[in-house]
């Protein structure tokens, strides 16, 4: 069973009733959701389960049809200023200003965020260090690898040092090198009391990251709760998964017994 | 089953696939189709009818050439016109050399070009050819002439590959719409002169130069030939056949070194950083500089936003510049300039693409959107302003007419605010999605009626807005003297600026609200 959330301002973010419809398509079909503040929190789930409609929702990028999301006790929708100000995003498939280059990218952000300009630039500078992309910091963003992409798109999400970061898919098609750096910013961010909610299909890594999990599958939530919790009296967390989402018993591949067989 | 025979299949299976697309494609394929088949056939005719005139060997010869140069650039254009072009696609097939290029030559002559080609050769040989041995040429001419065609954009596509895979190969070819948008307007005063020079004529020493160029060179030893110069048509032939030799060895050459050799995006990765201009210039504070600082950068880097910079000032150069010396013009025609350049105030968001969640993120008032909005109207103005000024100062020079100089510049400043304005407002209520990867498609699939509300919508409001200052304008110019004149100026800056900030007011609030709906509509691209 889920714990239960103490109410009031431990949650990070309160998702009630959120409905989302494209055309015929359920695509997320009432989730409620409340995370706790200050954890490393994953949203896992299979392709097309609803997580990057959820969290487009929750960061206020897409407008959904019904529901209610507070983050750090703003509602989204009403007061998107206090939350815009609370929150860093690294969406999956939308592009950053390609034709700047790593630190232009960094520039610009900031100072649209309203930072002062010196200070903008010594943590750009900290950033692409910690990240270690210093040496492409004159680069073109277009010419970044997949890797790099993601490294830049955290660094202008952390930039104004928000309270909730949001990461969709933050390791798809990353490099290990690149994903171990990744975690190291995102473990010692948590670790300042910070929240990061994040989204992935890779269960083992979502097992030795997160401390809160939250699966999702068919536009619902199955389950949330501590990563204990979840796993229940499963072996690990991709068992305790597949019983969610119902894929335990499929046919694996017995029926291709010719592969491998006498050629 | 041969090689030859699965590549010719497969040409003919991706020209019937083309059918099966949806309803508004089929229909453009068709349309596209059959507007190629009648072309060939009225060029066959038109050589036809031209057989016996002096001019047909100049003309036949100069097409030939028109259309050589047609296919030697065309897969440079269109890279991913033709999938078969791309040899890349069959590395992993256990293929010789030999018959594959064997193989994708024939292949290659199926489908509406080659066609188009073959209809062309055939309408010459048969303009230029008298007497039994012309005949004879023109059976080795007519297919020699296509084969080369093919052969050479076989081999500028496969030497190519490497450029046309690479990030600054598309952005090349990103950039080719523009190439074709500014070069209809050479074409077309260049026609309007040689219709006053006298004629085909003029083109005579052009073609004395071409017959000497493969393929140009078989069509015009058919024309030798039947002029009895043998020794010419044989020259000519061999030549055509020499190049098609050494085009089908360099393609070969290339196909080889294409699929044995590491390809261009593995060779850009690991080299060459790209130069991201000056490290050492310092961003200004605040929303406006660092907007007006990424939208420049834009105008120089990204090919999209640069192609329709580019078209833009040439246009707004070339129409009243040419018309002032033709001595068709009027000083007044410059604000075609300043209306042109406003186009770009549209579809604000449309041009960041799906980026635009990164400004979207920073905006959470109708004063964010305001100060978001009145940056890029500044981004464009500090280009257009002067080009306008320069503009209009240059057509004035070249009419004398320094008179309405003060009037037709206040009526530029009125035109490019109204456009501002207007377009600050179509920016937040129609936003569509311009694909990145094409330098001919502007808007994406199904929002071409979005688009279209909003640019004629925006220059019908803009045209009515302005037409006040029209009226006030030629009331003044036909009765007023110096004072009349430089009041005109101040006007129409003043409204042009009232109209730039109230459209401005208008469209930030609605920004701000339909923050994702206008994210939704520009990142299908």
């Amino acid at each position: 069973m889920p714990e239960q959330v103490t109410e009031g301002p431990a949650a990070a973010v309160r998702v009630e009733g959120l409905w989302k419809r494209f055309g015929e398509q359920v695509a997320v079909a009432g989730v409620d959701l409340v995370l706790p503040a200050g954890r490393f929190v994953g949203l896992v789930g299979p392709n097309g389960a609803g997580k990057t409609t959820t969290l487009s929702m929750v960061t206020g990028l897409l407008r959904p049809d019904g529901g209610r999301v507070e983050v750090v006790g703003h509602d989204v929708w009403r007061d998107p200023a206090a939350v815009k100000a609370r929150i860093g995003v690294l969406p999956e498939g939308l592009r950053l200003f390609e034709r700047l280059s790593g630190r232009e990218l960094l520039a610009y952000t900031g100072r649209l965020r309203g930072l002062p300009g010196d200070e903008v630039d010594k943590r750009a500078a900290q950033l692409l260090d910690v990240l270690d992309l210093a040496g492409a910091r004159d680069k073109l963003v277009v010419d970044y690898s997949t890797g790099m992409r993601k490294k830049i798109g955290l660094a202008a999400a952390l930039l104004h040092n928000p309270e909730v970061l949001f990461l969709d898919e933050p390791f798809e098609g990353v490099d290990p090198v690149s994903a171990q750096t990744i975690r190291g910013v995102l473990e010692r961010y948590t670790g300042s009391g910070a929240t990061v909610v994040f989204s992935s299909h890779v269960m083992e890594l979502v097992e030795s990251l997160c401390d809160w999990v939250a699966v999702m599958a068919a536009g619902r939530i199955r389950a949330q709760g501590t990563l204990a919790d979840v796993r229940g009296g499963a072996g690990s967390l991709q068992e305790a998964f597949l019983e969610l989402v119902g894929a335990v018993g499929r046919d694996t591949g017995e029926s291709l017994d010719w592969l491998g067989g006498a050629r | 089953m041969t090689l030859t025979g699965v590549f010719v299949r497969l040409k003919l299976s991706l020209l019937r696939n083309g059918l099966r697309q949806s309803a508004g494609r089929t229909a453009a394929y068709v349309v596209s189709a059959v507007l190629a088949v009648l072309c060939g056939a009225g060029l066959v005719l038109a050589l036809v009818v031209l057989r016996g005139s002096e001019h047909a060997a100049t003309v036949a010869v100069l097409l030939t050439g028109l259309l050589a140069v047609a296919w030697a650039v065309m897969p440079l254009f269109f890279p991913s016109g033709d999938e078969t072009l791309d040899p890349t696609r069959l590395v992993m097939l256990p293929l010789q050399p030999g018959p594959l290029v064997r193989a994708l030559l024939v292949s290659s002559l199926v489908g509406f070009g080659p066609l188009f080609t073959l209809c062309l050769a055939v309408g010459s040989a048969v303009a230029l050819s008298r007497g039994a041995f012309a005949a004879v040429v023109a059976v080795v001419a007519v297919p020699l002439v296509l084969l080369v065609c093919v052969a050479l954009a076989r081999a500028v596509a496969a030497g190519n590959v490497r450029l046309l895979t690479s990030r600054r190969g598309r952005d090349l070819a990103v950039l080719s719409g523009l190439v074709i948008a500014v070069g209809i307007q050479f074409v077309n005063f260049g026609v309007q002169r040689l219709g006053r020079a006298g004629g085909l004529s003029a083109l005579d020493p052009a073609a004395e130069v071409v017959r000497w160029v493969p393929p140009a060179s078989a069509v015009a030893a058919v024309g030798s030939a039947g002029e009895g110069r043998y020794g010419e048509a044989a020259a000519g032939l061999l030549l055509s056949a020499a190049a098609l030799g050494a085009l089908l060895y360099a393609w070969r050459r290339s196909l080889v070194k294409l699929m044995t050799a590491p390809d261009g995006s593995t060779l850009a990765a690991a080299s060459r950083p790209s130069r991201a201009g000056s490290p050492g210039w310092r961003w200004p504070e605040g929303r406006a500089g660092t907007v007006v600082g990424r939208s420049l950068r834009y105008v120089v880097r990204d090919p999209k936003t640069k192609a329709a910079w580019v078209t833009s000032l040439a246009i707004g150069l070339i129409v009243p510049l040419f018309n002032a010396l033709q001595g068709t013009g009027s000083v007044y025609l410059a604000c075609f300039s300043a209306g042109m350049l406003g186009i770009l105030m549209y579809n604000q968001f449309g041009q960041d693409a799906s980026a635009f969640w990164m400004v979207a993120l920073t905006i959470s008032s109708a004063r964010d959107a305001y100060a978001e909005l009145r940056a890029r109207a500044l981004a464009l103005t500090v280009i257009t302003l002067p080009f306008v000024v320069l503009v209009t100062g240059v057509t004035a020079a070249v009419l004398g007419d320094w008179w309405a100089l003060p009037g037709a510049l206040g009526l530029s400043f009125g035109v490019l605010g109204a456009m501002l304005g207007t377009g600050a407002v179509a920016s937040s209520l129609f936003p569509y999605s311009i694909p990145q990867d094409s330098g001919f498609k502007n808007v994406a699939p199904g929002q071409a009626g979005l688009a279209w509300i909003s640019l004629t919508g925006g220059m019908v409001a803009a045209a009515l807005l302005c037409a006040p200052l029209v009226a006030l304008t030629v009331w003044l110019d036909a009765t007023t003297g110096p004072a009349g004149r430089l009041l005109l100026l101040v006007l129409g800056a003043g409204w042009g600026t009232l109209l730039t900030w109230a459209g401005l007011r208008l469209a930030a609030p609605r920004t701000a609200d339909r923050l994702p709906e206008i994210l939704a509509a520009v990142s299908r691209g």
